[in-house]
């Protein structure tokens, strides 16, 4: 930005901060500061809902024997995590030219199982293989985040029950259908000390005994004893907890929503730049209103659509007088007098 | 009295059937024309084929009507508050903007409508695009910022 840093807050003039405090391959928590409330929340918002990730999209059942309804079923395999690495290179699935899938757009993973010992047989992730060709060759695994690389629990089968099954992942967004959300949770957090008073605490006695204080409230200065309100002061350190459920590590999940909120603006100003070209944005050629440059009052544009010339209002007053002024029975006048 | 006439013709107007100018922008039909569906059968199939394609270029910004060159409504499609709350505040930041808003009118319709009102000497569509391009900057900072953050985390954590 190239705005005159003097007209800023002086805290806001040196530019966002990102301070990481804890990070492992399943979480991330890190603080944004010298940012605004609407950019960290378009963060938050743009890592929960709209990061591409890969998820089981149709099933198709060959042989289902088991206790569990066919749909039951499918909607569980929709929501294993699958690795989504390298996602980015994978065609959306209304976007590719193929008849419904290939493997420019699609990974296809087959689950087959059959219990034939006398035991119970749990099937797990596991057992779901991807096949064909694929993107990369991560692309579309299933995810196993516990010890024994299971992965999570899909279903179980009673001696001699089967299922066969194939399943078609597609790429798509959280928007879309939570399962393609990359992150488990975000937690987002500001203003520990509710100096602000966003928050409205309720209390039996006494709010700050019976409220746990924040795990940030030690990086934020407590407020001082009657301290008066500051009614000008705005949240500016935002304390972000991105938890990632297996398809994405997290720290791809933070550099891949910045990504997409770019990719946002990038297609807008596109947009926009082609728009004045053609004289759709530039000229004004657009949808506008009737009296758009040829308003009587010379005001141009904003007028109601009443077409009484602009600026009055719809009573068909000159302007400053009341409707009551045009009744049938004052002709124009106030007869008060 | 003029007015007295004017007053009188007005309610019969309004009373009457409605222009569809007159319904807010939401509701006025597309330009698009949506009378294909009247067409015969055997012109069905190529109609919609042409629709597909015409789908593909769909206008993702439009201006709304009673905009002037400092003064300017923009409808964004398949927008949302992740859009349009830091979009507002980036363009506000601009000194020669003397208005910004940004307002979903239905939850239901995946619209979002910014309404941006300039200053002299610069236009309500450059500062919106001034504004995408700030918002660019932006998150490209936040981006190198993280990225910093992270290496400094990595090393002082397998130190």
């Amino acid at each position: 930005m190239d705005y005159d840093p003097m007209v800023m807050d002086d805290a806001e003039a040196l530019g966002p901060v990102v301070k990481i405090s804890q990070a492992d391959s399943v979480r991330v928590k890190y603080e944004l500061s010298n940012s605004d409330i609407a950019f960290a929340n378009s963060l938050r918002r743009v890592m929960l809902a709209e990061i591409p990730t890969i998820a089981i999209d149709l099933v198709e059942i060959e042989e289902n024997s088991s206790v569990l309804a066919d749909e039951f079923i499918a909607h569980r395999l929709g929501l294993i995590p699958l690795n989504a690495e390298g996602v980015e290179n994978l065609l959306y699935a209304r976007e590719c030219d193929c008849d419904g899938c290939c493997e420019h757009c699609s990974v296809k993973l087959m689950l087959h199982a059959k219990c034939t010992g006398d035991e119970n047989m749990h099937v797990f992730a596991r057992d779901l293989v991807p096949v064909g060709e694929r993107v990369n060759q991560v692309l579309g695994t299933p995810v196993f985040s516990d010890a024994e690389g299971l992965g999570p629990l899909i279903l179980k089968l009673r001696p001699g029950q089967e299922v066969k099954l194939e399943c078609i992942a597609k790429k798509g967004i959280a928007k879309e259908h939570a399962k393609w959300a990359p992150s488990a949770a975000i937690g987002f957090e500001y203003d520990p000390h509710n100096k602000l008073r966003h928050i409205d605490l309720w209390y039996e006695t006494d709010a700050k005994a019976e409220w746990p204080p924040s795990e940030y409230a030690s990086w934020e200065e407590p407020p001082q004893e009657g301290e008066p309100f500051d009614y000008d002061a705005v949240p500016n350190r935002f304390y972000f907890n991105v938890e990632s459920a297996g398809s994405l590590p997290p720290d791809t999940i933070v550099s891949e929503g910045i990504k997409v909120l770019q990719q946002k603006l990038a297609g807008l100003i596109h947009e926009l730049a082609e728009g004045e070209g053609d004289g759709m944005n530039g000229d004004y050629n657009g949808p506008r209103s009737p009296e758009y440059g040829t308003g009587a009052d010379g005001f141009g544009g904003y007028t109601t659509p009443f077409g009484n010339g602009g600026n009055q209002s719809s009573w068909g007053g000159a302007g400053g007088t009341t409707p009551y002024g045009t009744t049938p029975y004052g002709a124009g006048q106030s007869n008060w007098s | 009295m003029p007015r007295a006439k004017a007053r009188k013709e007005e309610p019969a107007e309004a009373g009457s059937d409605i222009v569809m100018d007159e319904a807010p922008t939401s509701h006025q039909p597309e330009s698009r024309d949506d009378m294909s569906v009247d067409q015969d059968e055997d012109d069905e199939v190529e109609a919609e084929d042409d629709e597909v394609e015409e789908e593909e270029e769909v206008q993702r910004v439009r201006l709304l009507p009673g905009s002037t060159p400092t003064a300017a409504s923009f409808e964004f499609l398949n927008e949302s508050h992740t859009l349009g709350n830091a979009l507002r505040y980036i363009i506000m930041k601009n000194p020669d903007v003397e208005f910004c808003a940004y307002a979903i009118p239905h939850p239901s319709e995946a619209k979002m409508n910014v309404r941006i009102q300039t200053f002299e000497g610069t236009t309500a569509i450059q500062a919106l695009e001034k504004g995408l391009r700030d918002l660019q900057d932006l998150c490209d900072v936040v981006s190198d910022k993280f990225i910093e953050a992270r290496e400094k985390f990595a090393a002082t954590a397998s130190s």
